[in-house]
């Protein structure tokens, strides 16, 4: 199995002597994101998250299916996560490393447990079909921080994504394709999304947001938060490491609240661009049809 | 909800007579084992958990579990070969459950609390003085009342200290919960100690370990939704339910340090009279 | 996963050992005789969740659990559907006779029942778990087929679990090695799990015939799935059960480990001297229904099979080769081929290749050499001579096992 390549001790002195003196190697402040950006693809459910290097895509898609025997009233939802050796050397294909798991772990409880999407929703006859979500996660590019890039291109492509619409009638259940009829949105609860912590020195006592793959390398513990905009925490997860003082984590919770909110103003933003962009055609066409009357 | 929680603002009683800020019976044993360098079975309420420990030693051919990365993943330190790697590897019985269930080694949930307790454990523990070698932690769960984890991390401590790995201090851990619904907004919401199955379910909660009788936090996991006003009521109880587990568990270890400097070196496994599993 | 973790020994050592336990008789390390075991420390009943659990730790600090879980499950229906009709029919009868004749109607449903009990391996579930090994490594797997073998080899054992045409206990029995793996497990987790199938009972039935069954639910009136005889403290429950008269056998199989060196024939082998094994056996014995318990299905009530000072009728129900870890050691090298006593000799030889390649696969007194090939049958023979005779190892092991108080 390929290992990780361990930063030089000169490269560990030099990132952890900056940070000593108040200073991150892309002189960011503690508390400051590297740039979000988020693009959605022509088809409906893909989204491109970048942040700063690390590039993540995720893809929705639908099918039906039969739904789980001790659940006859919710529909399928699952994420799938990969990260494969294009992200990082370190990766291999078909063997889950700890990241792997771990990041899984995290968009599970994060988007899947909290009951984001409303999997009832999804239900089309009740023990016998159902629609089957599920999400895609393909890390691009790793440098750093892939847990809150990626928990944004869930939450981002799920929100974006359009499922065939369906009716039923005596008994017979149609899906008709886009051409027919408008495909639907799905049923959203509330988009919860992670922030994650970095912590170092001896005790823990400095706290960075958004650290790069240099600095994910030599910090000392991590924790990872995720909230949505109503103040509601989904989860958290500091999985070991080193201690940290019970004051500093508070803090950190109520940072990261500020933080979600951005990202939730921001993702609303930019799919209310992307409709006005898809409609660009239709309505507009409709406008001027009625204008020349 | 099964679990009725409207009896709670009546008596301020839990579901099993318990009030807010008590812990379940916690009952532990080191050296329960003779083969191995260090072992401890432990009870929190009906959570039983029995632990293993052999090592430091020359790593062996590579182990099942994946929870093994060394501290060096998140722990800080050096490379795989300068800091001791800390392997651990959970065992979730079938017959733990009411409902027999049987979860695989490579259960993603059961893969994440190894690598959780690898990681916290290798934080206190002193694995820069053990440079190429493997500390393997097998945890094996024999009944399973809620607070998994941190009854977990509370035999891999102790078990640690039986094999006589050096360490800053013990990493105890309980959950904390609260009675108010994610939804609710109310402010009357009560702070719970130590979660039994049940109000793990019904109730949102978290798990702390804690460093020692510091307030510094080694392992903080919530799983469910809850209000983040919530969260210091909480967590300032699961620090201090830690503080007291951190006591029980440091009185076992000086009861047995006495009982073997009265006895001189007590044989190492436990007479089955007074193991009492029950 | 070889039999047992390597032992670091040097071929001097195991040549030394190899020629101490090869003499007549044999001279152990610890001074044991070759058919005596080491202590033991058993217990039963440890876990309350369960419907039969036990503990051991043998000696040498290896420790295991075993518990027992017990669900009613839909048999799938396979055949007889007239049967089944026919059966219906009869209970209904049963029913309609009351008072004194109501027990002659129950027995004679029974009677009928007997024929029909017809048990499927499938209802019985026993997996293995080894700390640090795969689920699906080869030796795991191995040691839960070994297991499982034994205990369905005479179909009696699938029979107790049936409850009426239409369902049937399903048994999971979980089998957990505490202790890292410092030896091979099999002869620890055989006996473990004997002692919990020992322990273990199930509800007794209150539903009669076909019925979709439900339960008495004071645990005191569970009968166990072994039936048991007056030997025991705690025969409360026992003899009058109504479930207790399906079984023939009053016991389940154990499986110990025997190896042989030479002409010798070892039991309970530890780490080093398995590490000089020529030959390493699985021997499974279980008790095969003795002649009284056969002829008694006439007599069900008189609670049959083994009374104490009875002599059980035990049999070999499967003998298997373990690949021992002694093959695995490295050679000694005699004097004749080592530079070191003599280099000139070496380069002798070197130049007749053929003779040297001779000297090497001789085996030359005193010094170690990994054995090679199976059993002997005259071992086999002595083998079979020494577990099943009068008062022989499977008899012994039997009876320490019955001392074990059952909770």
């Amino acid at each position: 199995m390929p290992r990780e390549a361990e930063p030089s001790l000169n490269e560990r002195q030099f990132v952890l002597q900056a940070l000593q003196e108040n200073l991150r190697l892309d002189s960011r402040e503690a508390d400051r994101y590297r740039p979000l950006e988020v693009t959605f693809g022509d088809e409906y459910g893909v989204a491109k998250v970048s942040l700063g290097k690390t590039r993540v895509l995720a893809k929705a898609s639908a099918e039906v299916t039969v739904p789980y025997a001790d659940r006859p009233l919710d529909g399928v939802f699952q994420i799938a996560t990969e990260l494969s050796p294009m992200a990082s050397p370190s990766f291999e294909v078909n063997r889950p490393t700890e990241t792997e798991v771990l990041l899984s772990r995290l968009l599970e409880k994060t988007v899947r447990r909290s009951g984001a999407l409303d999997t009832e929703s999804l239900c089309l006859v009740a023990g016998q079909k159902c629609w089957s979500v599920r999400v895609d996660v393909h890390v691009l590019s790793h440098d750093g921080n892939v847990i809150d890039a990626s928990c944004f291109a869930v939450v981002a492509a799920l929100r974006h994504f359009r499922k065939p619409d369906t009716s039923i009638e005596g008994g017979i259940l149609t899906v008709y394709t886009p051409a027919e009829r408008e495909p639907v949105p799905l049923g959203w609860l509330h988009s919860p999304f992670c922030v994650t912590w970095s912590y170092f020195g001896e005790e823990g006592e400095m706290a960075l947001l958004d650290a790069t793959r240099a600095e994910e390398q030599v910090r000392v513990g991590s924790c990872t938060i995720s909230l949505n905009r109503h103040g509601e925490i989904c989860q958290i997860a500091k999985l070991g490491g080193t201690p940290v003082e019970a004051v500093i984590l508070l803090q950190c919770t109520a940072i990261a609240l500020t933080k979600v909110k951005e990202f939730s103003a921001y993702l609303d933003k930019k799919l209310a661009e992307d409709i006005k962009r898809r409609d660009a055609g239709g309505r507009s066409a409709e406008l001027t049809a009625e204008n020349d009357r | 909800m099964p679990l009725d929680t409207s009896a709670y603002s009546l008596a301020l009683l839990r579901v099993d007579g318990r009030r807010w800020n008590e812990l379940r019976r916690i009952h532990a044993q080191i050296r329960t084992q003779a083969a191995a360098d260090g072992s401890s079975y432990l009870e929190m309420g009906h959570t039983k958990v029995m632990c293993v420990v052999n090592g430091p030693s020359e790593p062996g051919p590579r182990r099942g579990g994946v929870g093994g990365t060394s501290a060096a993943g998140s722990g800080g330190g050096g490379g795989q070969s300068k800091d001791a790697e800390v392997a651990v590897s959970v065992v979730v019985a079938g017959f733990s459950s009411v409902d027999r269930k049987r979860r695989g080694k490579n259960d993603k949930r059961i893969l994440e609390l190894q690598s959780t307790i690898s990681s916290a454990l290798g934080a206190s523990l002193h694995t820069h003085l053990f440079p190429h070698s493997t500390i393997s932690i097998s945890l094996h769960v024999l009944s399973l009342d809620g607070s998994l984890l941190a009854a977990l991390i509370n035999a891999a401590t102790l078990a640690c200290v039986d094999a006589g790995i050096p360490m800053t201090d013990y990493v105890a851990a309980c959950t904390a919960g609260s009675t108010s619904t994610y939804a609710a907004n109310d402010e009357s919401a009560d702070p719970l100690l130590d979660l039994n199955h049940q109000e793990e379910q019904e109730l949102p909660g978290l798990t702390v370990a804690t460093l020692g009788d510091s307030d510094r936090v080694a392992v903080l996991v919530c799983e469910s939704r809850v209000q983040v006003g919530r969260l210091e009521g909480m967590l300032a109880v699961g620090v201090d339910g830690c503080k007291q587990v951190r006591g029980i568990i440091d009185r076992v270890v000086r009861d047995k340090g006495r009982r073997m400097l009265q006895e001189g070196t007590v044989e190492k496994g436990v007479g089955l009279e007074d193991m009492d599993l029950d | 996963m070889s039999s047992t973790q390597h032992v670091l020994l040097s071929p001097a050592e195991l040549a030394y050992l190899h020629a101490s336990l090869s003499l007549t008789p044999p001279i152990r390390p610890d001074g044991r005789s070759p058919s005596q075991f080491r202590p033991l420390v058993a217990e039963t009943g440890i876990l309350p969740g369960t419907n039969g659990s036990a503990r051991i730790c043998f000696a040498d600090g290896t420790e295991a659990i075993v518990g027992v879980k017990a669900e009613v499950e839909r048999t799938r229906l396979a055949h007889d559907f007239d049967h089944n009709t026919f059966a219906a029919g009869s209970r209904l009868e049963g029913d309609f006779v009351e008072g004194s004749y109501a027990a002659d109607a129950q027995v004679d449903a029974e009677n009928v029942n007997e024929e029909q009990r017809v048990g499927d391996d499938d209802w019985v579930e026993l997996t293995v778990e080894i700390p640090g090994y795969r689920d699906d490594d080869p030796g795991t797997v191995f040691l839960a087929r070994m297991l499982g073998e034994a205990l369905l080899a005479d179909g009696e054992f699938a029979r107790k679990l049936w409850i009426n045409r239409r369902f049937h206990w399903k048994l999971f029995l979980d089998v957990i090695l505490i202790s890292p793996p410092l030896s091979y497990p099999l002869p620890l987790l055989s006996l473990t799990t004997h002692l919990a199938l020992l322990s273990t009972r199930l509800p007794r039935l209150k539903s009669e015939g076909d019925e979709d069954p439900f339960f008495d639910d004071d645990w005191a009136a569970a009968p166990f799935i072994y039936s048991r005889n007056s030997s025991n403290s705690s025969s409360s429950s026992s003899s009058t059960t109504k479930d207790g008269k399906t079984s023939t056998t009053s016991r389940p199989p154990i499986s110990l480990l025997v190896m042989a060196v030479g002409n010798n024939i070892i039991f309970d082998p530890s780490k080093e001297e398995l590490a000089v094994a020529d030959v390493a056996l699985a021997v499974s014995v279980g008790e095969a229904p003795s002649a009284a318990a056969a002829r008694g299905k006439d007599a069900m009530d008189v609670d049959t099979t083994t009374q104490d000072g009875l002599q059980r009728n035990l049999q070999i129900l499967s003998v298997r080769t373990i690949d021992p870890p002694s093959r695995l050691t490295p050679p000694g090298v005699p004097n004749a081929t080592n530079s070191a006593y003599g280099a000139a000799a070496v380069v002798a030889s070197a130049q007749k290749q053929p003779e040297a390649r001779a000297a090497e696969s001789e085996a030359v007194e005193g010094v170690w050499k990994a054995p090679r090939g199976g059993a002997r049958a005259r071992v086999m023979a002595a083998l079979v001579l020494e577990v099943l005779g009068r008062g022989g190892v499977a008899d012994e092991v039997m009876d320490a096992l019955d001392g074990v108080d059952l909770v």
